[in-house]
């Protein structure tokens, strides 16, 4: 069985002081640690735990520049045998990640393509559904459970109101993992150094075949802080001050 | 990197192990979990099948108080071994996931709980600190993770800051540029992060030239101390810090506390690295302040739990917590103050006071904050 994991590395926003670009077209990134998005953990520890049952290769791979490097070197060092960079300017037109990962992986012989549900930075949630159109194969959304038997996948999709939706799907075909469907190991740290010495295969969008020139879908035109709510009220003083507060609120709230 | 467990036999002196007991008899977490270091010690030199004794969750329960190893007659690295199985452990991928979370905090963030590393040195703000960098001295104040983003801790930094100030000490701190000390880390069995942490902070103090180090945790003076391998500058704890600047003259310890206060040795500072007098000298020399020896102190006294890993660990032990026990002999002193010198002891201390409900009956406090009391600094 042969998996493609398909990945990204992404800035971790969620601890940060965020701040916005003069321009007004992204957020500064250059106090941000960056990681594999979270998503992306979980299948490809799928991938790896479906490998260890059924056999074959699982090959990671990515879209970025140079510094996305570092998270193929940690799905290795997770148990990818083989890991590839697309160099490539970074984007965030879903459609347009979705169309050179399907340059990439088409005409390969992969019985699973899995991708995240979404990308913690952007979140569009599209490239998993978009490749498997344009590489015409069946595809799952939000998965939470997989099992393979007789050429095609068993897989358990989350639906909205804690409902879960049970569905064969023939292989080859591509799936959005969800967070949850396992639970990931610990990288340590000389695993990953390990991993640094195995190889990582860099190509360009020319020696993958990927002409297109057709314009963007999407483009980021401005980025925005939410407006602060009314509703929202921040309660001022020492500990012991703002408990007082809060407990008469609620107290309030209830009569 | 692999690790083999038959050369935990040769490396942590199994073989030389006598089966006395001695170190479960002292061990603090017998009680609360079915760790049993002589158990351990015994099936590890003698096992097949080391896979099934590294799956037992009680491994985990081990604070690395290292009462064990001390009092260990034939010198077994009985806390060595622990960390030893834990490093097995880590290198497999296979540690409780808490534990997990805080090892992969600390190669991202630079702190086990992940906090954002710019905001490492939010709470000196105000405090007109010197930063390496914008300038410079000799003194390294190398503040520590709790110590930096746990409010409660925070007071222990904000207090020995001022009092540093008031004794004309020169120093300075990392800032943003600080990163764990990895004692903990060490402890969590990630022994790889751990070398990586110290070469890091090694190459970095010496690029700023510091030429002496004062910590607030005895975990971080611990690693400095005995476990960086390059390091050769002098590392100090506060409390000894403190001491050499009342004795000098420098502090002036004016006003009167008017209370009555025990002290409890932290494992990392007491047992592990024989600072037990300076913080008793400290408190001796607080006006109105009138101390009370524990009956279990010095080297005899009883872990926290705080150390070892335990503080970003999931159950594993059960019930009544060290902490609330220490609480109630120290209510029992009829002290008012139960005073520490770890950022580790007074987090759990906070906790159990609360749970123990004793919490009108006894404060906890960390030395440098009676210290700054009996300043009066406005
Ligand atoms: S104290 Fe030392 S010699 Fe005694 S049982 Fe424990 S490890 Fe063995
Ligand atoms: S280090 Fe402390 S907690 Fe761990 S086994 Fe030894 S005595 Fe018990």
């Amino acid at each position: 069985m042969n998996i493609a994991v398909c990945v990204k590395r992404i800035p971790k926003t969620a601890e940060a002081d965020i701040f916005i670009e003069k321009d007004g077209k992204d957020i500064k990134k250059d106090n941000l640690v960056f990681a594999l998005n979270d998503w992306d953990g979980y299948a490809v520890r799928e991938a790896v735990l479906l490998k260890e049952k059924y056999e074959g290769e699982v090959i990671v791979l990515t879209i970025g520049p140079e510094e996305s490097k570092e998270v193929l070197t940690r799905c290795l060092a997770m148990g990818a045998d083989r890991a590839v960079r697309i160099e490539a300017p970074s984007s965030s037109d879903g459609h347009l990640i979705a169309k050179i990962l399907a340059q990439a992986t088409k005409g390969q012989s992969f019985d699973l393509i899995l991708t995240g549900v979404q990308a913690e930075d952007d979140g569009w949630g599209q490239v998993g559904v978009a490749l498997a159109q344009l590489l015409g194969l069946p595809h799952a959304s939000i998965v939470t459970h997989i099992e393979v038997e007789n050429g095609k996948a068993k897989v358990r999709r989350e639906l909205e109101g804690g409902i879960e939706e049970l569905l064969e799907v023939k292989l080859p075909a591509v799936l959005t993992i969800q967070t949850g469907i396992n639970e990931p190991k610990y990288v340590s740290l000389s695993a990953i150094l390990d991993a640094e010495d195995k190889e990582t295969k860099e190509v360009g969008l020319e020696e993958i075949g990927f002409t297109s020139k057709a314009p963007l879908d999407a483009t980021i035109d401005q980025v925005s802080f939410p407006p602060t709510g009314k509703m929202a009220e921040i309660l001022k003083g020492t500990p012991e001050e703002v408990v007082g507060q809060l407990t008469e609120i609620i107290k309030k709230k209830k009569g | 990197m692999k690790i083999d467990p038959k050369t935990f036999i040769h490396d942590y002196q199994l073989n030389i192990c006598i089966q006395c007991g001695t170190c479960t008899g002292g061990c603090p977490v017998k009680f609360r979990s079915p760790l049993n270091m002589r158990r351990l010690v015994r099936e590890t030199h003698l096992t097949d099948n080391f896979s099934s004794i590294s799956k037992r969750a009680e491994l985990w329960a081990c604070t690395t108080c290292s009462t064990c190893s001390l009092r260990c007659p034939s010198g077994v690295k009985n806390v060595e071994l622990i960390m030893g199985i834990r490093n097995f452990l880590a290198n497999k991928g296979e540690v409780p996931s808490t534990i997990r979370d805080a090892l992969e905090n600390t190669l991202l963030q630079g702190n086990p709980w992940g906090r954002f590393r710019d905001r490492r040195a939010d709470w000196a703000q105000d405090l007109g600190v010197k930063i390496f960098g914008e300038e410079t001295s000799e003194t390294l104040f190398y503040v520590g993770c709790a110590p930096s983003y746990d409010p409660r801790v925070q007071s222990v930094s904000t207090s020995l800051v001022r009092i540093f100030q008031k004794a004309g000490v020169d120093f300075a701190i990392l800032g943003k540029k600080e990163s764990c000390c990895g004692n903990e880390i060490r402890r969590m069995g990630e022994q790889a992060l751990f070398k990586k942490l110290a070469k890091d902070n090694t190459a970095l103090f010496k690029k700023l030239g510091v030429k002496r180090i004062i910590t607030i945790s005895p975990h971080c003076y611990n690693a400095f101390k005995n476990e960086y391998p390059d390091l050769n500058i002098p590392v100090q704890h506060y409390t000894q810090v403190l001491v050499d600047l009342i004795e000098a003259g420098k502090l002036h310890l004016s006003k009167e506390l008017g209370i009555s206060v025990t002290y409890h040795d932290p494992c990392f500072l007491g047992k592990q690295n024989k600072v037990f007098d300076e913080p008793r000298k400290i408190l001796n020399s607080i006006p109105g302040c009138d101390f009370i020896e524990m009956e279990r102190s010095r080297e005899r006294s009883l872990c926290c739990e705080g150390g070892g890993g335990r503080m970003w660990a999931e159950g594993g032990t059960e019930g009544k917590r060290n902490g609330e026990i220490r609480i109630r002999e120290a209510v029992a002193l009829a002290a008012k103050t139960l005073a520490t010198a770890c950022p580790f002891c007074l987090l759990t201390f906070e906790d159990s006071v609360k749970t123990s409900g004793l919490a009108e009956q006894i404060v906890v406090k960390d030395i440098a904050e009676l210290v700054m009391e009996a300043l009066e600094v406005q």
